[in-house]
Formats: C-alpha cells, sequence, structure tokens
C-alpha cells in the first residue's frame, strides 16, 4: 500500500505581517497563523496520488499547541493521520534540530508503517530557508528532490518515482529510488475544496500529540536552542530598490534614451558576456 | 471517513457575526447541538463596521463578561456630534458625568478581532463552528425549513430550527420569502471606512485622551456628506483611529459621487486632515447598513426558521445602534429555538414567541418610534449643510464679535440662518424633527 508522509508547518500569515519600524522585528501580535503555502500544496498531492494509488496520507507537525488547526486542515484535505510534535524542550529549534527531531519521528512511523514519500513544502514562508526538507532527506540517506512541479509516476511495485522539479532555466524529469524525499512547488497540486462531511469530521479530529515523553525516545542534547548550531544576529528589510532615471524623449530625443536604457542593460552583471557584446 | 450518515443538530445558525454567535451561545448553554456555519475563513474575518459596542448587549450574554477577557480597544469616555462646515467645525461633545458610568456603557472594538473571540465563547458553550461554507439554500419538507444546503459536495445539513443571523446581505431571508425584495438603496447606506494606525500616545495628545483607557466616539454632520443624507464618524482605538462616513445608495448614485471621493474629502477637510496625519493606513473597507429598520424589516419567522440582526434591518441609524440590536435579536432567537425543543414544535406558530420577545425589548420600540426617519433625512437636506454651516456661522460670529454692538451681531447671527432658511421653515424643520425621533 502507498504510503506518504507530509511534513508541514504553521506560519503567521506574512500578508498580513508588519515590521516594526524601529525595532525591526515581526510584529506578531494579531497576525493570524496559516498553513504555510508550500505545505498545503504539498498535503495536496500527497492526497491525490493517495486516492489513486488507494494508499494512506500522514501529517506531522513540530510547533506548538495552536498548529493543531493546520494538522486539521491537512485532514480537511483528505490525510488520515497527523501528528503534533510539541514539547517546550523544541523550542527554539533552527533547521538543523528541527530535521533531527523530525527525522526521529519519521523514522518511527516508518517503522510502523513503511514510508514510499516523504513531502515538503519548498520553504516556509516565515523563514525562506528551504533547508529542513533537504535536511531531513540526508539524516535519512535518502534521495531528495527539490522544487518538485510534478508527479509523472509513483511504481510502488518497482519502486520508483518520477519528478519534475523546476530549475531556474530549465525544468527536469527525475526518476528516483523510493522510498524518496521532495519539496514542492504550489505547481504540484491544486488544493481540494472539502465535502461538508469531510470538513466536520477534520474539525472533530484530535491529532496524536508526540512529545519527550514519549511514544519515542530524543537525544535531549540535539533538542531546542541547545542543539541549534546557528543563530541569527540581526534580521532587516532589505533595501528597497532605488527609482530608476526617467528620460524624456521629447528632451533628449529617442536616440540617446534609447541609448542610455541599452548602456545600462549592459551594465547588468552577466548581461554583455551574455549576449556577445563588447563593452 | 467520508461518512454518508446525516449530518444533524438540533439548531442551525448561519454567520457567526455579533448575532449569530449570541443565538448559538444561548442554544448550546440550554443543552441543545448546535453548528454555526460561517463563510469566512474565521469568524469576523468578513466582518466590518465603525464602531463602538455597547455593554449592556454584552452583558446581557456574558454576565461574567471582565473575566473573559474582551478584546475591546478603548472605553468610550467622551461622545458626541461633530459639526462641520466647509472649513470649520462645532463639537459637542460630553465627557464625565454619565460618561463614567460604571460599566462604561459603550467600547471602541474591531471587529475582526472582537468577533472572533466572540464566537470563541460561543464554542465554549458547545456550539460546533463550521467555518469556511456558504449556506446556500434550504432544505424543506412540506414547506417547512428542515436544514441548509451548503456550497460544498455533500453539502446538507438538518436540524429543525435554523436561525438565519447572516448580515445585510440578506439573500436567504428572501429566498424563504420572508424579505419580499432586495435591499433598497434609498433605505442602505454605504459606510466607508479607513483603519488608520496611530501610536497611542499621538492619539491621546490629538484627542485630548488622559490615557489609553480613555476613548472618542464622534458622529458627524455636516460637510462630510456633501449635504446627502448621511453621516460620518471617528472613533479612537488603542493605537488606531476608525474614520469613515455613510450616505444613502440612493443619493450616492444620483449625485454620481463614488464612495471613496466622499472619505477622502472628508479625511482631508482642515479640522479632520491634521487628526490623522502621520497615520498609516492599514485597512480600507467599505460595507452597506440596512437603515431601513422598521420600513424593510422582514418577517420574522416561518415554519422552521428565524431571522436576526442586520438580515432583518434591525439598526437605529441616528444612535449607531446595530450591534446590540443584532445581539437581543440573537438571544431572543436562542432562547425561541431552545422553547420550541422542549414542545417539540417548530411551526411558525410556536416561532411566532420569537416575535413577542423582541416586541418587549427596546429592539421593537426604538425601530418602530424611528420608523420615519430614514425618509425624514431624505426630505430634509437643510439637516445635512444648512444647519452644520449656521452652526459654525453663528458661534464664530459671537466668539469673534469683539467691539462690536451686540445688538448688530444678533441681528447678523439671526440673518446668517434666514438668508439659509426663513424661520418658519426653519421652525417647521425643527417640530418636524421632533415629531420623526418621538415617533408620531
Ligand atoms: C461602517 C459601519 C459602522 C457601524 N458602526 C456601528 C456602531 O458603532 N455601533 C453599532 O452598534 N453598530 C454599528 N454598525 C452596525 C453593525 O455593524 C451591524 O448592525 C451588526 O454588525 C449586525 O450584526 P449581524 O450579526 O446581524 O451581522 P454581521 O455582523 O454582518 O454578521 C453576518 C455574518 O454572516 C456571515 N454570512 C453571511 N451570509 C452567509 C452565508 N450564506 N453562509 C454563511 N455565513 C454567512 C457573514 O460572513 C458574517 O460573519 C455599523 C455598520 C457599519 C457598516
Amino acid at each position: 500500500m502507498f504510503h506518504a508522509l507530509v511534513s508541514i508547518k504553521q506560519v503567521p500569515d506574512t500578508t498580513n505581517i508588519r515590521i516594526d519600524p524601529e525595532t525591526n522585528n515581526l510584529i506578531r501580535q494579531g497576525v493570524p497563523t496559516i498553513l504555510n503555502p508550500y505545505d498545503a500544496h504539498a498535503v495536496a498531492a500527497a492526497v491525490e496520488w493517495k486516492r489513486k494509488l488507494n494508499g494512506k496520507v500522514t501529517i506531522i507537525t513540530m510547533g506548538p499547541p495552536a498548529a493543531i488547526t493546520s494538522l486539521r486542515e491537512c485532514i480537511e484535505m483528505g490525510a488520515d493521520r497527523a501528528i503534533l510534535i510539541s514539547d517546550r524542550a523544541f523550542a527554539g529549534a533552527d533547521t538543523w534540530a528541527t530535521s533531527y527531531v523530525l527525522t526521529e519521528v519519521i523514522q518511527a512511523v516508518h517503522k510502523e508503517d513503511p514510508l514510499d514519500l516523504i513531502f515538503f513544502g519548498k520553504q516556509a514562508i516565515d523563514g525562506d530557508t528551504a533547508q529542513v526538507g533537504p535536511g531531513v532527506a540526508v539524516r535519512l540517506d535518502l534521495p531528495v528532490v527539490t522544487y518538485a512541479v510534478k508527479i509523472h509516476e509513483v511504481n510502488t511495485a518497482e519502486k520508483f518515482v518520477v519528478i519534475e522539479r523546476k530549475t531556474e532555466s530549465r525544468n527536469e524529469v527525475i526518476k528516483a529510488k523510493l522510498p524518496a524525499v521532495m519539496t514542492c512547488e504550489k505547481e504540484i497540486a491544486d488544493i481540494p475544496y472539502a465535502s461538508l462531511p469531510d470538513l466536520v469530521y477534520s474539525l472533530r479530529y484530535e491529532p496524536e500529540v508526540w512529545t519527550t515523553e514519549g511514544p519515542i525516545t530524543f537525544d535531549p542534547a540535539q533538542l531546542g536552542l541547545k542543539g541549534s548550531p546557528t543563530t541569527v544576529f540581526r534580521t532587516g528589510t532589505p533595501e528597497k530598490h532605488k527609482a530608476g532615471e526617467v528620460l524624456k524623449t521629447a528632451e533628449t530625443g529617442v536616440d540617446v534614451a534609447v541609448k542610455t536604457a541599452f548602456d545600462k542593460i549592459l551594465e547588468v552583471e552577466g548581461v554583455a558576456s551574455m549576449l556577445g557584446v563588447q563593452r | 471517513m467520508s461518512t454518508k450518515e446525516k449530518l444533524t443538530f438540533d439548531v442551525i445558525v448561519v454567520g457567526a457575526g455579533l448575532a449569530g454567535s449570541a443565538a448559538a451561545a444561548i442554544a448550546a448553554r440550554n443543552g441543545l447541538s448546535v453548528a454555526m456555519i460561517e463563510r469566512g475563513q474565521t469568524p469576523g474575518s468578513k466582518n466590518y463596521f465603525g464602531g463602538a459596542l455597547y455593554t449592556h448587549s454584552l452583558l446581557e450574554i456574558y454576565p461574567d463578561l471582565w473575566d473573559r477577557k474582551p478584546p475591546l480597544e478603548r472605553p468610550v469616555t467622551e461622545s458626541g456630534f461633530w459639526f462641520l462646515s466647509k472649513d470649520g467645525m462645532v463639537r459637542a461633545t460630553v465627557q464625565g458625568g454619565k460618561m463614567q458610568n460604571d460599566p462604561i456603557d459603550a467600547y471602541v472594538a474591531l471587529r475582526a478581532k472582537f468577533d472572533a473571540w466572540w464566537a470563541e465563547q460561543a464554542k465554549k458553550e458547545g456550539v460546533f463552528i463550521i467555518p469556511k461554507t456558504v449556506v446556500v439554500d434550504f432544505i424543506r419538507e412540506d414547506e417547512k425549513v428542515v436544514g441548509v444546503i451548503t456550497d460544498r459536495p455533500d453539502g446538507e445539513i438538518y436540524a429543525p430550527v435554523v436561525i438565519i443571523c447572516e448580515g445585510v446581505n440578506n439573500l436567504l431571508t428572501q429566498k424563504l420569502g420572508l424579505a419580499k425584495h432586495d435591499l433598497k438603496a434609498h433605505a442602505s447606506a454605504l459606510a466607508v471606512k479607513q483603519l488608520i494606525s496611530m501610536p497611542a500616545e499621538t492619539i491621546n495628545a490629538r484627542f485630548g485622551l488622559p490615557s489609553n483607557e480613555h476613548g472618542l466616539a464622534a458622529s458627524v454632520m455636516g460637510d462630510v456628506s456633501m449635504g446627502l443624507p448621511g453621516l460620518g464618524f471617528l472613533y479612537t482605538g488603542v493605537d488606531s483611529v476608525s474614520v469613515g462616513v455613510g450616505v444613502t445608495l440612493e443619493a450616492l448614485t444620483k449625485a454620481g459621487i463614488k464612495p471613496y471621493e466622499l472619505l477622502q474629502r472628508y479625511l482631508n477637510h482642515p479640522m479632520i486632515a491634521p487628526m490623522i496625519a502621520g497615520g498609516r493606513l492599514m485597512e480600507y473597507g467599505a460595507h452597506i447598513i440596512p437603515e431601513g429598520g422598521w420600513t424593510t424589516m422582514p418577517k420574522l419567522y416561518t415554519d422552521g426558521a428565524l431571522v436576526a440582526g442586520d438580515a432583518a434591518s434591525m439598526v437605529n441609524a441616528l444612535h449607531w445602534e446595530g450591534t446590540n440590536m443584532a445581539i437581543m435579536a440573537g438571544k431572543a432567537a436562542g432562547e425561541t429555538a431552545v422553547e420550541a425543543h422542549q414542545k417539540r414544535d417548530f411551526s411558525a406558530k410556536s416561532l411566532s414567541a420569537y416575535r413577542a420577545r423582541l416586541d418587549k425589548t427596546f429592539v421593537m420600540t426604538d425601530l418602530h418610534q424611528y420608523r420615519n426617519l430614514s425618509h425624514f433625512l431624505k426630505s430634509r437636506p437643510d439637516f445635512m449643510n444648512t444647519y452644520p454651516a449656521f452652526l459654525n456661522d453663528a458661534l464664530g460670529m459671537f466668539f469673534s464679535g469683539f467691539g462690536k454692538p451686540k445688538k448688530q451681531l444678533y441681528k447678523d447671527i439671526l440673518r446668517s440662518l434666514t438668508d439659509r432658511r426663513p424661520l418658519v421653515k426653519a421652525a417647521g424643520d425643527m417640530i418636524a424633527f421632533g415629531r420623526t425621533i418621538m415617533g408620531f
């Protein structure tokens, strides 16, 4: 039977986020939290394939108790089981410590019920690191396909998957051995609109809660702040782009305006060599 | 997991606004199973108002209100009218005295925060909230309402009583034939509002508020509505100011004025602009107010269904009372549903107890008393421009007429009225106004 796991995160809705202009801190107060949008599409893809292959989808998240709302949303989309990994000891974890905890949990789930595909969103919109998915893949020693836009085929009998991924210049179609890890773009699948009974079921669903007390054990040294080698010194808003120069053709004439614009483009690093133009 | 069992509750409430969460809470508190269906992502996410909430109505549902820590902004410790002329303003506001009642009678609030909390209280009573779902129609058996149909696949849900708290855009109320027609342009005000954020200290300084525990609610008349039947408002939150203006749809259309132009003009008024200068625009929104009140009120009950709040036109536009009417009506509807379950009778006759309950409250008596108000304001535009301007002139002359013979001053003041409106007409206006608000 096909078994997929999706690892999700509840994040502040950054479209609603404000930054304190003096301290540069995020004002989180009153900002609604949502299921990380890329994760939502990853769940949609997992559910789509579970329906095709008559399988099962398990959702996990490490986060505060309030993340139950996002887990319920995954159940609403059609996932079968949800696990909240929540404990004070996990607080302050960076991507390294987070991937440790997730790896332990994924291995435990895998032992109970072997996994074929492990999904992540391509990144969380609050941190934008895109490190957790690949980090887990490395710890599990599994193949990882990042920036996935389409699953062409899942073959559980012959144990392989064919995934299309996006790069800056082109798309690549990759065949990987199962089990595999993938991180997803939004194109991977459309969010389904749940039926009323499914929605009602999800609103009543109580996720399992895993803590440091069980059902599995973690190495305390690798948890939370203690297990996190990275520290963030400073965050800030990037400088705004300066307004461009405006040339009025009535004043400069068309030739000068075009030439000035063209020269500016050539000044951009790499453009001249790409176009084969001598400067 | 998609079990095909019929979803059944004792009561369905449509809409998690002020009326809905009140009705649902009362029904659930009395042991009924209640589903409250809301189209927004969360309760409150779609809702918008001025505005102030009235303490009496909140206490009516939750006597232990203060222990529950409601997310209110500032108490209203100063309240009144601001009369705008083109370039001036007369303020008639009251503070101290009854504005210091314990508890204070009105609180400024922001709906997104408040409605979420209001629904959370209902959830604590046992209400099952179904968000992100739109009710589109009713399930009927022998002409009786026995449930609702939502926009989701397999979207039927059953209950012997449905309480419709869908707000001003009352499509479902119309679908049941309780409301005979769509919103009427002359009886619906389009209100536009900006929420402007400013540091609390700036608000305190600019509005003369001694601390964050003091707040202002102003109804603004005169130049704010460009002479059209309408009112402006300004409310102070903790670190935000709500400023807006509402004018009837009919007048807006006739005058060919776009609502945001009206608001922009108000915000640029020389008396208003400095109050909000440097603030940051947080939200811009528009919402309809069903100002028709009594005259546009639908029938309030039928077999298996009740209507409460804006959906039933329960707004007193002059006093900005809508939330408290919605809550009181929600309560009465909830109680009626409980009683109907005890009697196991969900017929229109049984549910008419709702109307009888409401008739005993200020909701019905006030709406009846003010029934001619929207017609009055439409037919006497002088209240929107002439009198506010005269008031500014009169006080302006009085307080600048130094070193002038006072006899002449009073003559001038009187002339500034009679130039605008003959005395007899003015007297007639005042009497008519008195009759209108007294409900004769
Ligand atoms: C600009 C402005 C200022 C105001 N100022 C004040 C003030 O200061 N004081 C005051 O007391 N009143 C004020 N009012 C009036 C007050 O806001 C309303 O009277 C009050 O909100 C009515 O409450 P309600 O519960 O009936 O409707 P609403 O609060 O509108 O709630 C209706 C709910 O139903 C949901 N819904 C609608 N249709 C469906 C459907 N088909 N399926 C599922 N859900 C649905 C909506 O999403 C919404 O949550 C103001 C109004 C405006 C527009």
